[in-house]
């Protein structure tokens, strides 16, 4: 039968049924490459699942995690992301506490926001807290000199709520194009002094995080604050909620994070080369796949050079010159190594890792 | 306290109190190297690299 007639309804900015509707990467909180599900007492710039980071003006106010105390997710989904207050904070005007997302620019580039065209999007995520009250975050610009303050009502402690709020595109700030840089960059907010506050419901020249008058979880001790199913998506009504196979949720959060260790005590790295000096082995590490930028490398634990007949301390690591999918990474400090001989690059111990960052 | 210190000609070490905690490429998109040259506009030098690497 010929396909003569589409119904025009499904061609609407609110019926977004196939591709990439949620901009938000791991909004069902699935993939923790860095913690595997253990909770941690979160640094500032630093992740509890993958994509989100959390940013503070003092260190050491919350456990964070991956199902964290392990509630019932709500309906729909089996992971959220979780924050405990671990030492509760009189808030002061610079101060603050906050869960982001910040979409690649080549993700949001769509929206044409700062132009005439500027898109209605709509953010949707499922809230659960010890507190009542209105909350805030925001949506910001990468220059953060642009901004547009909501806010949201839980009205009732220790139960999920579905939140959804309609914003109209900006037709004014300065967005960045499809590039790999921050095009949007989504705030919830944990508790933001009065410097990073504005008017809820309005797009404004100014770096500001949350709504006035904004709850505060730091402000609370023990207080709980857990968010899943986060969704960003062009129209002006939240559908359901974009699930992705794990393995391409997987994927997009390899953009911005790899990791490899910790699954065995002997797991290879994507790494060979040969001994270039007693002290030193090169070579080339491949990444799964391609990064945003070039990556930041983190060692964790002690890694060997191996030849088969022996493993050498690796000593620490570091990288060369890097590209999007390779870098040349080589040792400082090794030992053992003979000139010339070639090596594969294990770990130590279970505990060893070796991480690549291209996060924004 | 946060410290820096050359690895190669495209790379720096970033250190907090003098123990290495990453290594950072030259690429003005890689975020860590963003505060890298922040730090460096506030006047502050890196540690040289050390002596034969390259």
């Amino acid at each position: 039968m010929a396909l003569t007639q589409v119904d025009q309804g499904l061609l609407g900015t609110n019926a977004q049924y196939t591709g990439f509707k949620n901009r938000i990467i791991n909004g069902a909180m699935v993939i923790d490459q860095r913690n595997a599900g253990a909770s941690i007492t979160i640094a500032d710039s630093s992740f509890a699942v993958d994509r989100f980071i959390y940013v503070a003006s003092q260190a050491s106010k919350f456990t964070a995690g991956q199902n964290l105390n392990s509630i019932t997710a709500p309906a729909g989904f089996t992971n959220y992301l979780g924050f405990q207050t671990l030492s509760s904070v009189s808030i002061g005007a610079g101060d603050y506490f906050v869960v982001s997302q910040k979409i690649e620019g080549f993700n949001s580039a769509d929206l044409n926001w700062g132009t005439a065209n500027a898109q209605t999007v709509t953010l949707s995520f499922r809230v659960y807290s010890s507190l009542t009250g209105t909350f805030g975050g925001s949506l910001r610009n990468s220059a953060a000199n642009y901004s547009y303050p909501f806010s949201y009502s839980i009205p009732v402690a220790n139960t999920w709520t579905t939140i959804s709020i309609t914003i109209a595109g900006p037709t004014s700030g300065t967005w960045i194009a499809a590039t790999n840089g921050v095009g949007v960059s989504v705030n919830f907010s944990l508790g933001v002094g009065s410097t990073y506050n504005g008017t809820a419901g309005a797009w404004a020249s100014a770096n500001n995080l949350s709504a006035t008058g904004a709850t505060s979880v730091v402000g609370t001790g023990s207080a709980t604050f857990y968010i899943t199913g986060v969704q960003l998506e062009k129209g002006s009504t939240a559908t359901s909620f974009d699930y992705r196979p794990y393995g391409t949720e997987l994927q997009l959060c390899q953009r911005y994070f790899q990791t490899w260790g910790g699954t065995t005590g002997n797991e290879y790295a994507p790494w060979s080369g040969l001994g270039y000096n007693s002290t030193t082995a090169e070579g080339c590490f491949t990444f799964i796949c391609p990064m945003r930028s070039a990556p930041s490398l983190t060692q964790v634990g002690n890694w060997v050079f191996n030849d088969v007949a022996s493993d050498n301390a690796a000593g620490t690591l570091g990288i060369g010159t890097t590209g999007l999918q390779t870098t040349q990474m080589r040792s400082s400090g090794a030992t053992g190594i003979t000139q010339y001989r070639p090596y594969t690059l294990r770990a130590s111990s279970t505990a060893s890792r070796i991480q690549l960052s291209a996060e924004l | 306290m946060i410290t820096y210190k050359l690895f190669s000609s495209t790379s720096v070490f970033k250190l907090v109190d003098n123990s290495v905690v990453m290594c950072i490429p030259f690429d003005p998109a890689n975020t860590d190297y963003q505060f890298y040259l922040k730090w460096l506009e506030e006047g502050n030098e890196p540690l040289p690299a050390d002596e034969g690497t390259q």
